[in-house]
């Protein structure tokens, strides 16, 4: 037997008004909990874009001019393998695509800068994990390999830039995890009102069940509330997510006089996924919750 | 049409409230079930729609073991099973005519089978004229009417009715046995639960008498004592 849809809108519109505030709680908590979600991963995400060079403890990067031999190439190559000097770690060699699609990322606000760009002009570059842990040898280490010919630059990490990537990882995982204890929070909260819709219409409920009404179809409205309540509660926080986003994004292309902040931006991408995913979060915890409700509380 | 072999039902805390009754009831049969209170007959009423399962002993309904019944399919054994209490059970939110429609919105009757058949059945219990009035605006005759329009509005085989009669003064009840009665030769088969004397020596129908759960007479065309 197929369920009316507009049997259960209807029923599920009653209901929404006629508790009005406790659902109004729960989509508030839902809406709460989501934003802290969203905004971590968000934030996480930008944070990762900017420090994205310096990911996995690489010291210092080893910049090639542009027109630099293969041969002055392979020198600083053969300076800095790990097989041959026992100071290195492990190193990693950008060449020229690697090189460009990294800057079309970073600028990619700056259409102006990217048309004038070709991946010819890009530089190459080492990135190296020194396996010494003494600033000043690695510092030396750095400004040697400067003195190299065919090499344009070398620049080195900043302390900043790990502390900024120690602060945000440990920021956000204390978003998250209180982001959790208000989602559980929020599927309580659904439930106690779909209990509350379940106890005023008891008698329905009730007359329902004496003329043969099937389980399924009495419990589909109340799980419907929950989703909605869920759903409700998604959408503002979809909403200050995005806006989290394009101010992240606004912040990068200013080209702030913070270093770091040059870097920080999220793709759309990225912003859409952590939105569905938020939405999807939402529906499941309103559904789960009333479900819970229905067959705790629903004795059909 | 309903056949009870050797049913007992035994409540928490060794409350016996039915024990080893066994009865058989033809289609189209009118049974009373007399007693004093606490005697099983609401009990019994409650095992016939599966409200509650037996602590022994089984009951077929239409030649089928309804305790072997899964759970999700009761609500269809509902649907042949009419129900009509004292208390009436109507949903005082909605109009009369709505009270019925519900009985048939709940189980996915479609509109129009909805639209035609609320307003017959609402004629066949006097009640044409009320249609949109609430169930508060309606007298205790009245709302046992729309209540048993409300179970009879589906059709069913069975009509089980827990002293329907229990809340309304003498007059009134005739005119709800006249309508049971109409109900009855249908060909529904009518299970009424009654302790009114008056309406059981007028209706001479067949009775079962309970007392402290066990049947002790079973009668045709029977007396209330």
């Amino acid at each position: 037997m197929a369920i009316k849809l507009d049997y259960v809108v209807r029923e599920t519109g009653h209901s929404l008004k006629r508790n009005f505030t406790l659902s109004l709680a729960s989509v508030l908590t839902v809406a709460v909990s989501l934003a802290l979600v969203g905004s971590a991963f968000v934030v996480r995400a930008a944070v990762q874009h900017s420090t994205a060079r310096w990911t996995g403890d690489v010291q210092f990067i080893v910049f090639m001019k542009p027109d630099a031999s293969a041969a002055q190439i392979s020198a600083v190559r053969n300076a800095l393998d790990p097989e041959k000097n026992t100071q290195i770690a492990k190193v990693t060699f950008f060449d020229k695509q690697r090189a460009y699609k990294e800057f079309r990322e970073v600028f990619r606000d700056d259409p102006v800068l990217l048309s004038t760009s070709r991946q010819a002009d890009m530089p190459t570059s080492f990135r190296v994990k020194p396996a010494i842990k003494n600033a000043e040898l690695i510092n030396q280490m750095g400004q040697q390999l400067k003195q190299a010919p065919g090499v344009y630059q070398v620049e080195f990490a900043y302390d900043t830039v790990k502390q900024i990537e120690r602060v945000s990882k440990l920021i956000s995982t204390v978003i998250l995890a209180t982001a959790l204890f208000l989602l559980a929070a929020a599927g309580l909260l659904i439930l106690n009102s779909i209990r509350m819709a379940m106890f005023a219409r008891r008698r329905e409920i009730e007359v329902m069940k004496l003329v043969g009404a099937t389980n399924w179809f009495i419990r589909v409205p109340f799980m419907f509330e929950g989703l909605i309540q869920g759903l409700i509660g998604a959408v503002p926080a979809a909403v200050a997510v995005w806006f989290l986003g394009t101010r992240i994004n606004s912040s990068g292309s200013t080209h702030s006089s913070v270093a770091i902040l040059q870097g920080l931006y999220v793709s759309g991408g990225e912003v859409w996924t952590v939105i569905i995913a938020m939405i999807i979060i939402g529906c499941l915890v309103g559904v789960v919750g009333s479900a819970v409700a229905v067959t705790r509380f629903l004795d059909v | 049409m309903i056949k009870l072999e050797d049913v007992s039902k035994i409540y928490k805390g060794d409350v016996t409230a039915l024990q080893d009754a066994s009865a058989d009831i033809a289609k189209g049969e009118f049974v009373f079930l007399v007693g004093p209170s606490g005697s099983g007959k609401s009990t019994m009423i409650r095992l016939l729609n599966k409200s509650e399962t037996p602590t022994r002993g089984s009951i077929y309904v239409a030649g089928k073991d309804i305790g072997e019944l899964s759970s999700w399919k009761v609500p269809f054994l509902r649907r042949n099973i009419g129900c009509v209490f004292q208390d009436f059970k109507l949903l005082n939110s909605r109009t009369v005519y709505e009270n019925v429609a519900f009985a048939l919105e709940v189980i996915g009757r479609p509109k129009h089978v909805i639209e035609a058949q609320v307003p017959a059945i609402l004629d066949l219990v006097g009640l044409a004229k009320k249609t949109d009035n609430m169930p508060h605006e309606l007298s205790g005759g009245e709302q046992q009417r729309v209540s048993i329009a409300r179970a009879f509005v589906n059709r069913p085989l069975i009509l089980l009715a827990d002293e329907p009669t229990g809340n309304l003064d003498p007059t009134t009840s005739v005119g709800i046995m006249r309508l049971l009665d109409r109900i009855n030769r249908t060909g529904t088969t009518v299970v009424m639960a009654t302790h009114d004397r008056a309406i059981v020596d007028t209706m001479r129908r067949r009775v079962i008498e309970l007392d402290r759960g066990r049947i002790i007479r079973d009668q045709a065309r029977g007396v209330y004592e």
